[in-house]
């Protein structure tokens, strides 16, 4: 039956037929198929992520509540944003995320997968350090917050060992600096998970060439493990601008008694969307949300285009 | 290096049969050599170490607190509970609402994680097996969501939801999560199906095989590890989903969003810690099991999909 659909199949149409090689009845069965395969999939996803990406842009050049007419404004809303203090906070911090933040969490990954390479339990610490990053970001922040309380843990460790007046790790002057600490902790074990994959990838023969010509451990580090790792370093340095540029719940969990949204001091960009999308008292609106959420878009695009330039030019390890 | 010279006939013989795999696998339980360690291993090796027994120490502290009184969890920060008080749990589970949260994540994330899947494991196959000239750049189109953040979808979404009635409804969310996960799926599944081989495809079409039937019964039960993998992750991910969680629902409850309330009534009157940690152990301990049971293959999922 299905054979003879084939067949009929191909008969039927042979003047469309690119080149010769795709003309079996195998083939054009599956090139049939391909709309049940594929189509779902695609509207699905053009509908509810494409769309409104697209309409987000739209959006942004517009003054606009949710309801009622939209009214054109250009580019008002980007001048609104670039003048607004909150806006600035929530850049610097994310882009503090994206480059303090991520040096050291790829520094502690990079440092734990050249430790674990040869430690006895590996398999367990690196089981265990992973863990936290299933964790909701929500949970960790709130265990975070706790520890870090007045009253908390730390502090109380910190007075055991004879600290007579413990900071206040949650007040005004610390709170930036824990919270970013504790994204490390939230992070580093994806990365030392992926690093530690791709470090295993590399042939012992080539350490072994570089023990013969009498390396160093630094040297056997710097010129064997570096080189070949370079790629997957970049694949997750990707990960790493994407995942930087979308920070919220983390910071959520510090609202204080104040209110439903933490202070600005910790605000994200998402967070400035989200808290610009449904302020209370509603002079932004939807238009400067958009307009931050379409800046974050775009620099999200940057990074990537930028990192993959920039790992193209190395060479291209095949082992 | 004895080591070397010693099994040097037999690695080229190895060699010459099977290029790599061999002498590779046999030789893998002795890893690199222990010599030429730095005194800086000395300082790290103790730190990481005590990185791991922190992480355990803040999970065994967490559940420990759990079933303590609040004046306890202050008082006698290290202590064992007087007497387990597990009516924490059934303070959280009822009055805290976590139980809510509980089985209205549980139902999203299942019911995404199915969706996801039957949607996302035809169009991987059919991306990488079905000769198309637009294969590439639609693979490329899918992958390239994985770029877009939340914030720059919810506001048409959350419009258009709200004039279809979907906001503060499951649905509206289910089908947010489904779309989301969309792009990391392709790109997870594409990778798994281009390691198949061809042939059991060509056996079953010279048998009659239509796409279809050789797509559910013979190349998908292959990739069944990877589905579960994929599934999984994606559990983990939407399990305490805060962002959309926040926007689409007012009213219902996800555990992310009961954690959000009860954190904010606890800073407010300060007191019912320990019933926020039994909620939070509430929300840990099913992501605990599931580690403990897929945990190498997820390990490993993880470093797959990422790290080629």
């Amino acid at each position: 039956m299905r054979g003879a659909d084939a067949v009929e199949a191909a008969a039927a149409t042979p003047p469309v037929r690119r080149t010769s090689r795709s003309a079996s009845p195998f083939d054009s069965a599956r090139r049939r198929a391909l709309g049940v395969f594929v189509v779902p999939a695609l509207a699905v996803y053009v509908l509810v992520v494409i769309a409104p990406t697209l309409l987000t842009v739209w959006i942004s050049f517009h003054r606009w509540a949710g309801a009622g007419p939209m009214e054109y404004v250009g580019i008002g809303n980007y001048r609104f944003m670039l003048r607004d203090p909150a806006f600035h906070r929530s850049f610097v911090t994310t882009m503090v995320i994206l480059f303090v933040v991520g040096a050291i969490t790829f520094t502690v990954a990079f440092v734990l997968t050249m430790l674990l390479q040869d430690m006895a339990g590996r398999r367990f610490v690196r089981a265990v350090v992973f863990f936290p990053s299933l964790l909701p970001g929500l949970v960790i922040a709130i265990l975070w917050g706790f520890l870090f309380d007045p009253q908390g843990l730390v502090n109380h460790v910190l007075t055991l060992l004879g600290v007579d007046e413990p900071p206040l790790w949650l007040g005004a002057d610390h709170l930036f600096s824990t919270v970013m600490a504790g994204k490390v902790w939230l992070s580093a074990g994806t990365y030392t998970v992926i690093f530690m994959a791709a470090a295993d990838r590399i042939p012992r023969y080539f350490y072994e060439a570089a023990d013969l010509d009498g390396a160093s451990a630094v040297q056997r580090f710097r010129h064997v493990t570096v080189p070949l790792m370079s790629g997957v370093a970049g694949v997750c340095a990707v990960l790493w601008s994407i995942s930087a540029l979308k920070s919220f719940e983390f910071m959520l969990a510090f609202a204080g008694a104040t209110g439903q949204l933490p202070p600005v001091s910790l605000w994200t960009f998402p967070l400035y969307s989200y808290a610009t999308a449904f302020a209370a008292d509603a002079a932004a609106g939807f238009g400067v949300a958009s307009a931050a959420a379409v800046m974050t878009l775009a620099l999200s695009l940057v990074l990537t285009i930028l990192v993959r330039r920039v790992l193209a030019e190395r060479t291209h390890v095949e082992y | 290096m004895p080591t070397t010279t010693t099994s040097q006939p037999a690695r080229r013989d190895a060699r010459a049969n099977r290029p790599l795999a061999r002498p590779r696998l046999t030789r893998r339980p002795s890893r690199r050599p222990r010599r030429g360690r730095s005194p800086l291993h000395l300082i790290l090796l103790p730190a990481a170490w005590s990185l791991a027994i922190f992480d355990l120490f803040v999970v065994g502290w967490l559940f420990l607190n759990s079933l303590k009184t609040t004046p306890e969890i202050f008082e006698d920060p290290w202590g064992l509970p007087s007497r387990p008080r597990w009516h924490n749990y059934v303070d959280a589970w009822n009055v805290a609402h976590f139980g809510e949260g509980v089985l209205n994540s549980l139902v999203l994330v299942v019911a995404s994680g199915i969706a996801t899947l039957s949607l996302a494991a035809p169009a991987a196959y059919a991306l990488t097996r079905f000769r198309w000239r637009w294969s590439g750049p639609v693979t490329v189109f899918f992958a390239m969501g994985l770029g877009v953040p939340a914030q720059s979808i919810f506001i048409p979404l959350y419009v258009g939801m709200d004039r279809l009635g979907l906001v503060n409804t499951l649905w509206g969310l289910l089908l947010v999560y489904t779309a989301t996960n969309l792009p990391f799926a392709v790109f997870f599944l594409t990778g798994f199906f281009a390691s198949l081989p061809h042939e059991l495809e060509e056996a079953a079409a010279l048998d009659g095989a239509g796409p279809g039937y050789t797509f559910w019964r013979i190349m998908l039960p292959l990739t069944r590890s990877g589905l579960l993998t994929l599934f999984v992750l994606q559990a983990i991910g939407d399990w305490g989903e805060t962002f959309f969680a926040l926007v689409f629902l007012q009213d219902k409850k996800t555990i992310s969003l009961a954690l959000l309330n009860f954190t904010q009534t606890v800073q407010y009157t300060g007191a019912e810690w320990s019933v926020l940690f039994a909620g939070i152990c509430i929300i840990v301990i099913p992501l605990i099991a599931l580690y403990l049971w897929t945990g190498r293959r997820l390990v490993e999922g993880i470093a797959a999909g990422y790290g080629r």
